[in-house]
């Protein structure tokens, strides 16, 4: 790999000042397992490396405050898989944050990176959208809340500005009681990108939030808010005709490795159909 | 041109002081720095778990974290799972005992995800030892070896210096 | 714990240092002043090379040497196992997605790679023919040069070699039942946990050469012909691979290293990168089409194959694979007629090389899976018809090869067992078996060279590779039995052609016998001189004394050996020295040189479940069984034959190289190649051996570790197809193509496919 130099800022400010500075010539570090990789092949050639996890106010911690969970910016998978709170109210996110590669790998990659690496296949976004959370930012002109929903652009590319730094994710706790379930499909059961990625959600009161990653150039949120999905007794024909509806704007690349965009497709629905299922299941059962 | 940075790091209980190249991977100081060769290499992708190596108290790729950023911290290495008198521990030992070891490349990686492994879970399963160790590819295939093995550790628990020392000889027939 | 004995399974020899950390591979070993190397290549699957302009890479500091193939002796030496077509680098053209055009050496790492990135090398990409039909298309581009085989009618097409076995009248032959199919076996690499590496070093007026080599002795030659040095001024160091499975047989860049250190006058190291081995080593590719004639009563009446394999840009052992791993194709049965016609044809693409099964699995594949197809069509069970045909001990299967050396039913019997097959499965589920036979070794050689030490202790050389099958366990068993010494006063050196003598090769499944039998030699010969000192001694007359599995018999009692050998040796001390020699001596007019020495024989059973919705297959219960003669360590039976197993289960479940249009490789490295992890295995596995101690090595034994991984793919199609109808005759069976399958056999008259 080529050499970068390194940085290694203790205050947010620094680190947004350096940010600034070096603009698209600086990559931020956190839990590396995607930088090192693209830093090692060549694809990523920064002047500049800037390590976050000495940065005070961004310990990799998980607080409640104010009707939210927050995660801090440097919080490492293995930890939001196994926090009580998290596996509570955010059980899907901790499915999700479970199957991110390896125990060795989960104990380095961080929520903050996963998101700004902003793969369309990233495990955890599917629950982020599902679950509406805010991705807190802070940067030149001071500190902002973007949803979620409104940070993936495509493949590497996020709406984060120059100079910007995740500080945090924030995950409004929920008013209503939820059922949600994480689900994917990879191509052998051991560590894997996924070929298709799924978080679906129904609430007590018949809403259905379904979002899914690896089928376009970003994770997608759709809803349903007729209350057929989330209807144990709503038949499978009335549920399929709104799986088509939600999936209507998926676009598969037709180039990935992983799998073609057929069974893609397919698998979005056998995928939909069984964690709607099991999502259900889950709100009845009171989690 | 290339930026020399001083860290201090703790490896397998001892202090070192040295010199690293900020786009150096840890894997890297430590087998050419420090001359411990006993992590190894291979897909250098964060995939394969043949650089696992402790940091911290957790098991991590080393071949995807710079040295650099290691600075400060606590570092076991498979070179660090021996006893103090140079007996095996006892899940070393059991490796040997339940036949885990063929090629032996990817066994430093296999052990170090093993120590971690009971350390969180003195007494796994045999799905958790599946499931937690599946950052650890065997080429060779010794998965259901190695699980033995980690149940055998798990039921002997930990060797004390002076027990379990290697292959038992019979003397002279 | 751990007994010792033969038959017994004693802690592996050499397994302290790998757990310890201490064990040292060829990329954990450094020599003073050393330079690091790193090759330069193209992404592109084929150019011309035009030019290459070093002088921006000579630049970086630390740079000593760049070399390209106008640094080379000219004209560029080539080597390879069967045909010496391969350049030490390329010249002119490079051939495959990866062939190295030139190389820098350099004080560090960094400043090669950096070096490396600066090399500018102009040049003109070529069409690549990467497919079986896109390589035997008359307007395809040739591969090899013509001139590299002047007297060949086949120069002028991509086809190395045709070989042809049969027997009986094929063409005439009439079945009650015929299938034909086409089915196809997909290019995969060895991905051993170790990359390769290697090193070289000016030694004196020699050279000495370090690789993670399974074939010391062929490298040794291989590089004294091109530096042009005598053997003995050429050292091959081999440390213990991590992982070979055929992939380290061959040479492939030690003689590029060999010419760059002499010229550096410095040692040079190269450890490839993991998407490097991807594209310096790979298992053949095929497609082999199967015609099946049966009769009602279930017998075989036919088998004509038609194996096209597809080989890289190289040749390298492959053609060998083709014509070897084809021959015993029609599967250990009674076939009346049949013919085999296997071709290897070259392609712009990763040099193919051995890999364990050496071109069987790839036939066996095709036929295994015709085979329970015809009994499908019969409606017979698959067991019932494979154990009607099977060959019994002494029968000529092949007509002109060794007869059946085995009681194989034993074998098949024991595997269905313990899958219980012909119990009752849940709906969902199904169940495959499938038999697998390869020709052990045609010919060889080897010597090996014992000393038993003064004190009892002994030293065995033995130049088997060791890469992780236990060979050093298996000769130190023997000679701890045979001389009379508790297992850890044996020690076993390897490694060295300077010091250890004559191995033809580490492969084939053949060092228990050919080597352990050299072994057994040298013991004997230094058993013979006990009995002579023992006579001397006891003043009685050798005919009376008898020495074996380490005692010595007198006529009125028994002896350990150190209460001759002691004495024996008198005060000048000293040591007994024996050596050994196994040799299979050639056949020339046998279609593969010589006749098998032994057969690996085995039977695997499979239940499944597949998921339809998804493809999804769980492999929930698998069962092995070897023909093993004798185990000289059972535990290490059962561990290369379940590694074999899950090995296996990669091709047949998820390994495959993928390319883009034009021939490059997309999936290099570890991210896009999927190979098994802990997680991926069967729910349940099963192993066992049949040992009638009926093999031609030490004590009855047969080589083993290749069988258990020749019919994992037909069992697992067999059961996939038993769970679920799916019918998939192209490996692997991924999810997405299981699904496939099921989609378009539900579609209403789909016509059955053949082609991939």
């Amino acid at each position: 790999m080529q050499s970068f130099a390194y940085a290694r800022p203790e205050t947010l400010a620094e680190a947004i000042a350096l940010l600034d500075a070096h603009g698209p010539e600086a990559r931020l570090l956190a839990g590396g397992t995607d930088l090192v990789i693209r830093l090692r092949d060549g694809t990523l050639r920064p002047a500049i490396v800037i390590d976050l996890k000495r940065v005070a106010e961004l310990d990799p911690a998980i607080r409640e405050t104010g009707g939210r969970l927050v995660l801090g910016a440097t919080t490492v998978m293995t930890d939001i898989a196994a926090d009580p709170r998290v596996r509570r109210h955010f059980i899907a996110l901790a499915e999700a944050a479970a199957v991110v590669g390896s125990v060795q790998i989960r104990n380095r990659a961080t929520l903050a990176g996963n998101i700004c690496n902003a793969s369309p296949a990233a495990d955890t976004a599917p629950s982020l959208l599902v679950y509406g959370a805010d991705v807190v930012a802070a940067g030149p002109s001071g500190s902002r809340r973007i949803p979620i929903s409104e940070l993936f652009v495509r493949s590497g590319v996020t709406t984060l500005e120059r100079g910007e730094v995740v500080t945090a994710i924030e995950l409004p706790l929920p008013a209503r009681r939820i059922g949600a379930v994480h689900v994917r499909r990879t191509r052998r059961r051991g560590h894997d990108l996924a070929s298709v990625t799924m978080t679906v959600a129904v609430d007590e009161e018949g809403l259905t939030r379904l979002a899914y990653g690896s089928v376009g150039p970003r994770p997608v949120l759709v809803v349903d808010e007729s209350g057929v999905l989330a209807d144990p007794a709503a038949p499978d024909a009335a549920k399929a005709a709104i799986f088509e509806r939600m999936f209507a704007d998926a676009s598969p690349s037709p180039r990935s490795m992983r799998a073609g965009p057929e069974y893609r497709l397919a698998m979005l629905r056998v995928l939909g159909a069984r964690a709607l299922r099991i999502a259900i299941e889950r709100l009845a059962g009171g989690e | 041109m290339t930026q020399l940075i001083p860290i201090s790091v703790t490896v397998n209980g001892r202090p070192r002081s040295i010199e690293v190249a900020s786009h150096h991977t840890l894997l890297e100081v430590l087998r050419d720095d420090l001359e411990l060769t006993g992590t190894k290499e291979c897909c250098l992708v964060g995939e394969c778990g043949a650089c696992t190596v402790s940091l911290n108290g957790r098991i991590v790729d080393s071949c995807l974290v710079l040295a650099v950023e290691a600075d400060g911290g606590e570092i076991t290495t498979v070179e660090g799972l021996a006893l103090a008198d140079g007996s095996l521990s006892a899940l070393q030992q059991a490796f040997l005992d339940m036949g885990a070891v063929q090629c032996g490349f990817c066994i430093p990686g296999q052990l170090m995800a093993a120590q971690d492994l009971l350390t969180r879970i003195p007494h796994p399963t045999v799905t958790e030892i599946q499931e937690d160790l599946a950052g650890n590819l065997c080429r060779c295939g010794c998965y259901e070896q190695i699980t033995e093995a980690v149940v055998a550790a798990s039921e002997r628990g930990p060797a004390t210096p002076g027990r379990a020392a290697p292959a038992a000889a019979e003397p002279g027939r | 714990m751990s007994a010792i004995g033969i038959g017994a399974s004693p802690n592996r020899v050499g397994g302290y240092g790998r757990v310890t950390g201490g064990q040292r591979y060829v990329a954990d070993i450094h020599l003073p002043d050393e330079l690091h190397v790193k090759l330069v290549t193209l992404d592109v699957p084929r150019a011309r090379i035009v030019s290459v302009d070093a002088s921006a890479a000579l630049e970086v500091p630390g740079v000593r040497l760049i070399v390209t193939a106008d640094d080379m002796p000219q004209p560029v030496p080539r080597f390879g196992p069967q045909f010496r077509d391969r350049p030490v680098i390329a010249v002119g053209e490079t051939k495959y997605h990866g062939e190295p055009v030139a190389a820098i050496a350099a004080e560090t790492l960094d400043a090669a790679e950096a070096a490396a990135r600066l090399v500018r090398v102009e040049h003109e990409e070529l069409p690549a023919v990467f497919t079986l039909a896109a390589a035997l298309d008359p307007a395809a581009p040739l591969v090899q040069d013509r001139a590299l085989r002047p007297n060949d009618p086949l120069a002028g097409t991509n086809v190395l070699r045709e070989h042809r076995v049969g027997w009986g009248d094929v063409d005439a032959a009439t079945a009650d039942v015929v299938v034909e199919h086409v089915y196809t076996f997909p290019m995969v690499t060895h991905f051993a946990i170790e990359p390769h590496a290697f090193i070289a070093a000016p030694d004196g007026d020699g050279i000495a050469v370090w690789s993670s080599i399974q074939h010391p002795n062929w490298l040794q030659k291989t590089i004294a012909g091109i530096v042009g040095l005598p053997l003995a001024k050429v050292r091959v160091f081999a440390p213990d691979p991590g992982g070979g499975f055929g992939g380290k047989q061959h040479t492939k860049y030690e003689p590029l290293l060999a010419l760059m250190a002499l010229r550096a006058g410095r040692p040079v190291r190269l450890v490839l990168t993991l998407e490097e081995t991807f594209q310096a080593v790979r298992r053949t590719a095929a497609e082999v089409r199967v015609r099946t004639g049966v009769m009602r009563d279930g017998s075989i009446a036919f088998q004509d194959i038609a194996a096209d394999y597809l080989l890289g840009a190289y040749a390298d052992i492959a053609d060998r694979v083709v014509g070897k791993g084809s021959y015993p194709g029609c599967g250990p049965y009674r076939v009346p007629d049949a013919r085999i016609v296997a071709r290897s044809i070259l392609s712009h693409t990763v040099p193919s090389t051995a890999f364990r099964g050496f071109g069987n699995p790839q036939v066996n594949w095709a036929v295994e899976s015709n085979l329970t197809e015809a009994a499908r069509v019969l409606g017979m069970d698959p067991l019932e018809l494979r154990l009607r045909n099977l060959a019994r001990r002494g029968e000529a299967f092949i007509p002109f090869d060794t007869p059946a050396d085995g009681e194989w039913e034993q074998t098949v019997r024991r595997a269905a067992e313990l899958i219980e097959w012909g119990s009752p499965l849940p709906t969902g589920r199904g169940r495959g078996i499938a038999i697998g036979i390869k020709s052990g070794p045609t010919t060889g050689l080897s010597y090996a060279l014992v000393r038993l030490l003064s004190d009892g202790s002994i030293v065995v050389y033995a130049g088997t590779s060791d890469m992780g099958q236990g060979a050093r366990s298996v000769f130190a068993q023997i000679a701890a039995e045979e001389l009379g010494a508790p297992l850890d006063w044996v020690t076993i050196v390897m490694g060295d052609t300077s010091v250890v003598p004559y191995d033809q090769q580490t492969s084939a499944s053949r060092s228990t016998v050919l080597m352990g039998n050299a072994v057994l030699a040298a013991c004997r010969e230094i058993q013979g001189r006990l009995r002579a000192m023992a006579a001397r001694l006891h003043d009685l007359d050798e005919s009376v004394i008898v020495v074996e599995r380490g005692v010595i018999r007198l006529p009125d009692r028994e002896l350990p050996i150190l209460d001759v050998l002691k004495p024996g040796l008198g005060r000048l001390g000293g040591e007994l020295i024996g050596v050994g020699e196994m040799r299979k001596e050639d056949e020339p007019d046998h279609p593969l040189g010589g006749s098998a020495a032994f057969f690996e024989l085995n039977c695997t059973a499979v239940e499944a479940e597949v998921d339809p919705e998804t493809g999804d297959v769980t492999v929930v219960r698998y069962a092995t069984v070897s023909d093993v003669g004798k185990a000289i360590n059972p535990l290490q039976v059962r561990m290369q034959d379940e590694g074999a197993a899950i090995q296996g289960l990669g091709h047949s479940l998820m390994e495959h190289y993928i390319f883009d249009e034009v021939g490059r490789i997309r999936n290099l490295g570890a991210i896009d190649y999927r190979i098994p992890t802990s997680m991926d295995l069967p729910l349940e596995m099963v192993s066992d051996m049949v040992e009638n101690e009926d093999g031609p090595g030490p004590y009855g034994s047969k080589g083993m570790s290749e069988g258990a991984l020749l019919c994992v793919a037909p069992a697992v199609a067999a059961a996939v197809r038993e769970a679920c109808g799916a019918v998939v005759r192209d490996l692997p069976l991924t999810p997405e193509r299981v699904w496939r399958a099921l989609q378009e056999q539900s579609r209403p008259a789909a016509p059955e496919e053949d082609a991939p």
